[in-house]
This record gives structure tokens, C-alpha cells and sequence, in this order.
């Protein structure tokens, strides 16, 4: 499977997540969307005549809707998930892609837009997110759809992770950090810049002085 | 010797993406200027309309509020055989000395370029040499050593990889370090950085690398992703400007570099973007 | 007011290996659990290079900077610098403490440490959110003043809610515990808070 990436785009990285959380190999072609704009190019439109990054290419399948290529590669892994209440998240990931997206881009690559608005409508879905994680938790469930990851998690992580890079602080949504860390926790999980590594899954190399402090 | 910070040259624009007729409408200094494509090349103007100085090097625009000198020079730009790689501009909310200083540091590596640049447990700091170079004006590290995983685009595995570091501009940075395809050889990656005001500014990267494999775009991202692993530290760090107080923050041996470049600007007399006394 | 104890998150969202930032009167901070379950409340400002506390990672009894992982144990004294691992770190390597304490299903911070523990609440952990109004504008919604939990009646609920005011500046963190109860009727509050906090921003608006 070939997918063409952008290492800083967060559809992107939601594919690359996915792929490593259910360990299936992606060949990645690096596209130079910034500051190439190489996306818009001819010869990548004769692959994605609309232009979009990411695009998964397997075989005679191509796919260029980051929700779409989410469910074809969760297809038979623990991450699919289908109905009514996963379209509603895969659907919410795209606001969350133009709001905390569209702020990270104007403060980071100076793309234009209303940074005001953009922070706010990011804030309005973030306060949607934590109020459904707060829900989703008295059912006993530490995920989106349930007590294990599906792709609606993976759709919202990284725009909701990279929210700080557009100045959407995120201190103050208790549920959504410790759902954060639950996935950051994931066996299999990669980064991207802007999420640090967890390093505290890893021992304290050398000899460990904790024990000794208390 | 002192130099008034308008008289600097300054990075505005990646030579060979001009911005169309409208223009980049950016800040500099804290003064509001346009770049644009001209007839005959890129114009450079303040908001009154006055003409800036403009001059075309490694890559870039750069242009100055005040009375130019010469450019820094690196010869490198010119050896055959390198590929030049534009990395393009990202935007950082800190002061653009806290941007160049975080370019000095090396320790930081197995923390924030886990598995990269560094990883633990190779975390130690060896001795290296740092000077201030008078006859040039420069700040320079040298003999730095550090372990690496993946240390380029090109680089299989970890090594141990060797780096120079020079500051010869109060907001650029050349790092020399080996190229892991020329072992012999120096691949140079420079910081250069547009001051929009003293907690906010435009960084640059540019490199010139040996390095055949890799297509552009793959040297552009891999650059990319380090430097924007850096970018959300550099959000976070407190105060935003660079303090020149010596009481204020705790170096160790590790960060001669850092204590050699603060006093160099403070003998230079450029603290836009330092915070000179103790909040 | 630093004499007092400071509402800062509940219990349950800050469990053993976590770090959050927290906004003080008198600074800015990071509370953070320790494997064991210790509580500490730091200044967010690493000495070295001033990096946010908050983004660093505890490994057993310590809390690291994400920067270049010095260590600091639970009394603010660092006791690893990993570019120099063999060195043993000067006693003047160090962090404020402050006070912090656990109680009623609060977490609470004071500058000071206050000469009486902070309040019991009778009930249990709810969830936090955050109002973008001042905390004088949820006073006088609420009838609870900052650091002083107090019962709120909100529409539609059976029961009043414990409310724990946080005061932010332009902003202010609520923290709302409820006499045990179902989980229907836990959602239930959940959603009366939410429509709570759209009525004092509007109010905020119009006013
Ligand atoms: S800034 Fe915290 S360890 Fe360097
Ligand atoms: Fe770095």
C-alpha cells in the first residue's frame, strides 16, 4: 500500500497511526505540500485530481478521504467500527480538521484566516469531545465508541493533539488529556512532530534514584 | 564591537517561491514591510513605500531596515556536489534568540528527536570547544559529539555523529555536522531567522546536503519534522524572551554554547528579544 | 487570598504518573502524582531553561523536563541532569514546593501552607470544565464564591450540585462533585453543568 504523505499534515499522520496501531506496512511517497504546494501540481493530480493529501493507493483501490481511507484500513482489525454514532465522529473530524487545523496552519505556515474564529469553533468541539468522553466514561468506557480504540478516535486524536500548534491551549479538558494518554499509551503507537514520545512508559536508564526519595 | 540591529540583513522570502504581485505583508523588527516579485526581482518595501536594501543569498531574500554590511559568508553554498533545499518558513511565539539558542543545544535530543537525533540512554553531553572568534566576529562550537539514531535523511542506524556549530549573525545559525553518505565531508544546515517582533518570529531552515537517494520533498520533511519537534518546545518556554541575566537560568557544561552566544550578543550590544533584567 | 487552599482539579483527573498545568493567582504551576499517589505543586518554570513543567514525564517518584530531562524529585530538588549523568546535582538545583493537598475530592494548592486542612465535600468527583467569564460572573449565578465549595440547585435536577470555584482571571474553572448517584443521573448533571455554562457566558455577552 502506498500512501501519499505529508509529514505535517494530521489526516496524514491519522493514517500512519492507524497503520502501525494494526500493524500493516505503509510505503510512504512524500509530497511537498509546503512549501511546494506540489499537491496541486499536474503530475499529483493525475493521482488525486482534487489535490487533497493524504491518498492511500492499493492496488486498484485509491482513496483520498482521510474517513475513508480510516475504515478501508481498519477492515477487519479491533479499529473498524460502523453505524450511526462512528459516521458522526468521522463526520466531526472534519470540523475539527477546519477549526483547530485551519488555526494551526495560520499560526505555523501563515495561511490566512480568521484566527479568532478558527480557536473558537476549535474550542466549541473540544467542549464536545469532553463532554462525550465524560459520558462515554460513566459507561465505563475509555474510548469514543467503547472500551477499546476505533478509527473514530483516530479521526479526532491528532487534530485535537496538534491543537496547541494553533494556540488551543489544552490544560484544561482533564478527560480529554487522559484520553490522549490513553492513546499515546497504545502498544504500536508513533508520533508526530508536536506529540512527544510518552517517555515515561520507558524505565529511567541507569541506576534509578527513585525509590530512594520518599 | 557593537552594530545597531536595523543594520543587519534579515530573511524575508525563499528566493525561488516569490510571493505573487500582492505580495508577503510580514514584519520586521517590529515594522511592517512587503515583499514582492519586481521586474527585475524581489522588492522589498516599508509601509511608507520606502525602497529597502535587497540582496539574494543561500536560498532566500534578505533585506535590512538600515544600513547593510556584507553577508556571512558560507562557502560551502558553493562546493558542486550539494543539493540545496529550501525548507520554507515556519512560524514560532518566541523570541528569535530563544529560536537560535534551542539550534546550539544538543542535550535536548533524546527527549524531543527521540529516536532521531538521540535517544536514551545516550544522553551524556562530551566536552567540546567553544570559542568566540574575533578576527570574524563569530561564535563557534567545535568538536561536538553525540550519539544518533537516524542522524539524516540518508543515515542507516545509529553513529556517532560530529558537529560544528557557528553563529555569525545574532539570528542565524550554520551547523556543520558528517554527512552520513560522505563520512568525510560536512553536511550544513543553517537557521536563519526573520525577527517579527521580540516574541515572535519566522525561521527559515536551509541546507545543503550530500545526498543522492533522497528525493526533495523527503530532505524537506525530514527537517520539517525536526524542526517542528522543536517549535512546541520552544512555545513553552518561560519567559518567552531570552534572558541575559545570568542568575536567571542554570547552565551546565553541556550548554557552553548557549553561555558563549548570550554573552556575544550582549558584547554586540543586540538584545532584541532578550530580557535583560530578572522579571 | 494565598493563605487559603486553591480548588485546582478533582481527584480522579490526576491519577499516579500525570502532570497538569495549573493557573494561579500568583503564577503559573504544574501539579503532578507520583507512581505512589504523592501530590506536588511546582512553579511551571524549569530552572535550566525555563521549560513548561506541565509537558514533562514522571517516571516513579520524579517528574522530568521534556526539554532535556532534568529530574526533580517530590520536594522540587533535582537530582539528575542526563547530559551529565555521573554528576550528582547541586543542592542550589531546585525547585519551589508548595503546599498541595488532597481532600473531599478536590486536589487542592496554597502559596503558603494554611493553617486548617481544606473543606470536606460530602460527595464525589464529577468533572471540571471551564467558563470563559470571570469568576464574579459565576458567583452571582451560582451563589459560590471562589475556594469555598457550596451547593448550586441547577434546572431539572433532583439534587444539588457541589461546586468548587476556581478563580482564573478571565476565565474560571468549575468543579463540580455530586452526592453518589447512578449513571444516568451522573450524565444528567453533566449536561445541566454544560447548559449552566452557556447560560453565564451568554449573560457574559449581553451584559
Ligand atoms: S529546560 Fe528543563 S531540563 Fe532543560
Ligand atoms: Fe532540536
Amino acid at each position: 500500500m502506498i500512501l501519499y504523505d505529508y509529514v505535517l499534515s494530521a489526516d496524514c499522520y491519522a493514517v500512519r497511526l492507524l497503520a502501525a496501531l494494526t500493524g500493516q506496512r505503509l510505503e510512504t511517497r512524500a509530497v511537498d505540500f509546503y512549501p511546494g504546494a506540489a499537491e496541486k501540481g499536474a503530475a499529483f493530480r493525475a493521482i488525486n485530481p482534487a489535490g487533497t493529501l493524504p491518498v492511500l493507493v492499493d492496488g486498484e483501490v485509491t482513496l483520498a478521504e482521510p474517513a475513508a481511507i480510516l475504515m478501508y484500513l481498519a477492515t477487519g482489525t479491533s479499529f473498524a467500527a460502523e453505524g450511526a454514532s462512528a459516521q458522526e465522529w468521522l463526520a466531526r473530524s472534519r470540523h475539527f480538521a477546519a477549526a483547530l487545523g485551519g488555526a494551526r496552519q495560520h499560526d505555523m505556515l501563515e495561511v490566512p484566516g480568521d484566527i479568532d474564529a478558527l480557536r473558537a469553533e476549535g474550542s466549541l468541539w473540544l467542549r464536545i469531545l469532553e463532554a462525550a468522553l465524560f459520558e462515554a466514561g460513566e459507561e465505563g468506557c475509555g474510548f469514543l465508541l467503547g472500551d477499546t480504540p476505533t478509527i473514530a478516535d483516530i479521526a479526532i486524536f491528532p487534530h485535537v493533539a496538534l491543537a496547541p500548534d494553533g494556540g488551543v491551549e489544552l490544560g484544561a479538558w482533564p478527560r480529554i488529556r487522559l484520553w490522549m494518554r490513553r492513546l499515546r499509551a497504545l502498544p504500536g503507537f508513533i508520533e508526530m512532530p508536536g506529540i512527544h514520545r510518552l517517555h515515561d512508559l520507558k524505565p529511567e536508564p541507569g541506576p534509578d534514584y527513585g525509590g530512594a526519595a520518599a | 564591537m557593537t552594530r545597531d540591529k536595523r543594520d543587519e540583513w534579515y530573511p524575508v522570502a525563499i528566493a525561488a517561491m516569490l510571493p505573487p504581485a500582492r505580495g508577503r505583508d510580514t514584519l520586521l523588527l517590529g515594522e511592517p514591510i512587503r515583499v514582492r516579485a519586481g521586474d527585475s526581482g524581489p522588492q522589498v518595501e516599508t509601509a511608507e513605500g520606502r525602497a529597502l536594501p535587497v540582496t539574494i543569498a543561500y536560498g532566500h531574500v534578505w533585506t535590512c531596515l538600515g544600513t547593510p554590511g556584507d553577508l556571512f559568508p558560507i562557502p560551502e553554498a558553493a562546493q558542486p556536489g550539494r543539493r540545496l533545499v529550501d525548507v520554507g518558513m515556519v512560524r514560532v511565539k518566541c523570541s528569535p534568540l530563544r529560536a537560535v539558542e534551542n539550534f546550539l543545544d544538543i542535550a535536548h535530543f533524546p527527549f524531543v528527536h527521540t529516536d532521531i537525533l538521540g535517544s536514551e540512554p545516550h544522553t551524556e553531553v562530551y566536552r567540546y570547544d567553544v570559542r568566540i572568534r574575533d578576527e570574524v566576529d563569530e561564535v563557534w562550537a567545535t568538536k561536538v559529539r553525540f550519539y544518533q539514531p537516524q542522524a539524516a535523511k540518508s543515515a542507516e542506524g545509529g553513529i556517532e555523529t560530529e558537529y560544528m556549530y557557528r553563529v555569525p549573525h545574532p539570528t542565524c545559525s550554520v551547523l556543520y555536522k558528517t554527512s552520513p553518505p560522505m563520512p568525510g565531508e560536512w553536511d550544513v544546515i543553517a537557521l536563519f531567522v526573520q525577527p517579527l517582533t521580540e516574541e515572535l518570529c519566522d525561521v527559515w531552515p536551509w541546507m545543503a546536503l550530500y545526498d543522492d537517494a533522497s528525493s526533495m520533498a523527503e530532505m524537506i520533511q525530514f527537517q520539517q519534522m525536526i524542526f517542528l519537534q522543536d517549535r512546541s518546545i520552544l512555545e513553552n518556554q518561560i519567559p518567552r524572551r531570552l534572558p541575559l541575566d545570568p542568575g536567571m537560568e542554570s547552565p551546565t557544561r553541556a550548554d557552553l554554547t548557549s553561555i558563549a552566544y548570550r554573552r556575544w550578543l550582549k558584547r554586540r550590544g543586540y538584545t532584541y528579544g532578550a530580557q535583560l533584567v530578572a522579571a | 487570598m494565598s493563605v487559603s487552599w486553591t480548588p485546582v482539579a478533582l481527584t480522579p483527573d490526576l491519577p499516579p504518573g500525570g502532570a497538569v498545568p495549573v493557573r494561579a493567582p500568583w503564577g503559573e504551576l504544574v501539579v503532578w502524582r507520583s507512581a505512589t499517589g504523592r501530590l506536588s505543586c511546582f512553579p511551571e518554570r524549569c530552572p535550566h531553561r525555563g521549560m513548561r513543567l506541565s509537558h514533562g514525564f514522571v517516571r516513579g517518584e520524579m517528574i522530568s523536563c521534556i526539554y532535556h530531562g532534568w529530574r526533580y524529585d517530590t520536594a522540587g530538588q533535582c537530582r539528575k541532569i542526563p547530559a551529565h549523568p555521573d554528576l550528582e546535582p547541586p543542592a542550589a538545583i531546585r525547585v519551589h514546593s508548595y503546599p498541595v493537598a488532597e481532600a473531599g475530592g478536590l486536589i487542592w494548592i496554597a502559596k503558603t501552607l494554611p493553617e486548617s486542612a481544606p473543606p470536606e465535600t460530602g460527595a464525589e468527583p464529577l468533572r471540571s470544565l471551564v467558563i470563559a467569564s470571570p469568576a464574579s460572573a459565576v458567583t452571582e449565578a451560582a451563589g459560590v464564591v471562589p475556594g469555598v465549595p457550596g451547593p448550586v440547585s441547577l434546572p431539572d435536577l433532583a439534587a444539588p450540585l457541589i461546586l468548587a470555584l476556581q478563580d482564573m482571571g478571565e476565565e474560571t474553572a468549575v468543579h463540580a462533585l455530586i452526592t453518589p448517584a447512578d449513571s444516568a443521573a451522573r450524565i444528567a448533571a453533566s449536561r445541566a453543568l454544560e447548559a449552566f455554562r452557556r447560560a453565564v457566558e451568554a449573560e457574559e455577552i449581553a451584559a
